[in-house]
């Protein structure tokens, strides 16, 4: 699904890491891991198509419109517009080309998947940070996509909101779609994501999320 | 009749029924205009094209003489090189977007007006920047008309996209590739909007028929549709209460026109049920009025 070589990224040619060589297959579900600043947001936008890397290659078996679904770190939403939850959402289905009853079902399905029914006509300003962020991941499962990419999408969302994410996951992994997830909650990726990326300014690895960190835990005890 | 003083003057006068299907055309178009303007934080913009607007007419004008086309096609060119160059410094230099209009919006006035004299005393400069409700002839209404459908339809057609790329312009970025189109689009029926109405309400004022109204909808309802409905009626509105203003106190048009709309934002801004004043100190009123 994705394949890179010496590829680097970061801002004004200034790369944040070594070259990255990296080959994941479809249907699997990746953690990036690593500090803040270390890159693992541009890395997204990168693998996005937003911004340019920096130089190397780039291959994404996803790359035609719509196949890719991108979620921002902060929700930069405006949450004084004028828009309510439903059409935020039902906003996921822009390239579907379904009769309108199936449209309809398939965002009712949806809202119920997330937890959103009751909140269907609630302006966004009324809605809590997790119950936007549950609607922003209803809409890029809406969206259909081959390729999750998704920036810190529980850090707003409350324990069973977060349960219900990692379930998600787990069901598009089953249906044969590609995740890379950054997160910080470390034990929760330990238990969710059998592989993990590290990114640092000396090295990338890739690995197991339970032996990156404790390698991680060691060289920081070593130092 | 008592309420006949409120359609006499058009009955009677064609040049004040002009005036008013013209201008009532052209706030309905001009206004949901204004209100994507401020929900992509770009009321700021409006303000730098209408201003930009005034060389471009001065310059056809000096051309051409007192002919329409010519002044339209001047002050379209001027209204776009100004949005142009106001993005163009923002994205070269660390200027914000809104310094780098308030530093050519004054230049483009003051230009303007001295373009305006330099083209001798033949145009009244008081009608070119505050409206004359005489200046609408059989060709001015065409045009307004015709503007004021076409930016209708077009609006319509690129609804979505221009809603989807205010509120997620990343999102509408994943999903399709005529967001930039759009965009173009949009800046291009406010110019167009800004320049046809130049003539009935004024260069320096026709910004105010397209910002006021939709600053007012914005307090009565969360639906963007049902804003842009509103603005467009509260604009229409305006502009007949505005003419009758202006023909019985014998004042410009512009200002009366803007000062009715004006109006209706202060009330809007007090009585709103969204956003208002008293909605905010009690709830209550907010739940009254839903």
């Amino acid at each position: 699904m994705i394949c890179s070589r010496n590829l680097e990224w970061g801002p004004c040619s200034r790369p944040l890491t070594p070259p990255l060589n990296l080959a994941l297959s479809a249907g699997t579900v990746t953690a990036v891991l690593g500090a803040n600043g270390s890159g693992k947001s541009s890395l997204l936008k990168v693998l996005a198509g937003l911004i340019r890397p920096l130089a190397g290659e780039l291959k994404i078996a996803a790359a035609q419109l719509g196949a890719t679904a991108y979620l921002q770190q902060h929700q930069a939403l405006d949450r004084q517009y004028p828009i309510n939850l439903q059409h935020l959402v039902d906003a996921g289905q822009w390239r579907s080309r379904l009769s309108r009853t199936e449209r309809r079902e398939r965002l009712h399905a949806v809202l119920v998947r997330w937890q959103l029914i009751g909140l269907e006509s609630r302006p966004l300003s009324a809605l809590s940070g997790g119950e936007l962020q549950r609607a922003l991941l209803a809409r890029i499962d809406l969206q259909d996509p081959r390729l999750l990419l998704l920036d810190e999408p529980e850090s707003a969302m409350d324990e069973s909101g977060q349960q219900l994410f990692w379930n998600q996951v787990k069901r598009w992994q089953n249906e044969g779609r590609t995740v890379l997830v950054v997160c910080h909650n470390h034990i929760a990726v330990c238990r969710h994501v059998e592989q993990a990326l590290w990114i640092s300014a000396e090295c990338c690895q890739f690995g197991s999320p339970a032996q990156l960190l404790a390698g991680r835990i060691s060289t920081l005890q070593a130092a | 009749m008592i309420l006949e003083p409120l359609w006499a003057p058009f009955f009677e006068f064609a040049f004040m029924r002009r005036a008013l299907f013209g201008g009532a055309a052209l706030a309905a178009s001009a206004a949901p205009l204004g209100v994507f303007l401020i929900l992509r934080r770009m009321s700021m913009m409006g303000d730098a094209i209408a201003h930009g607007i005034l060389p471009g007419v001065a310059i056809g004008f000096m051309l051409a003489g007192f002919s329409l086309p010519a002044m339209t096609a001047g002050g379209l060119l001027a209204g776009l090189g100004m949005a142009g160059l106001a993005t163009w410094i923002t994205g070269r230099t660390g200027l914000r977007e809104d310094a780098s209009l308030a530093a050519l919006y004054p230049i483009s006035l003051a230009g303007g007006v001295l373009l305006l004299g330099l083209a001798g005393r033949r145009l009244d400069l008081m009608h070119i920047l505050f409206g004359s409700a005489l200046a609408v002839d059989e060709h001015t209404l065409q045009a307004m008309l015709l503007v004021a459908t076409v930016s209708l339809v077009l609006l319509a057609a690129i609804f979505r996209l221009l809603m989807f790329g205010s509120l997620d312009p990343l999102f509408l970025r994943g999903v399709s590739r005529f967001g930039p189109m759009a965009y173009g689009l949009f800046l291009g029926l406010v110019v167009i909007n800004l320049v046809v109405g130049f003539q009935a309400i004024g260069a320096l004022m026709v910004i105010g028929l397209m910002m006021l109204p939709a600053a007012a909808a914005r307090f009565w309802s969360l639906n963007l549709p049902r804003i842009l409905c509103l603005a467009s009626a509260i604009a229409a509105v305006s502009v007949w209460l505005g003419l009758l203003f202006s023909y019985y106190a014998g004042l410009a048009t512009g200002p009366c026109i803007v000062l009715v709309a004006g109006g209706f934002y202060l009330l809007s801004v007090v009585f709103g049920r969204v956003h208002g004043l008293l909605s905010r100190s009690y709830p209550l009123y907010s739940i009254l009025r839903t």
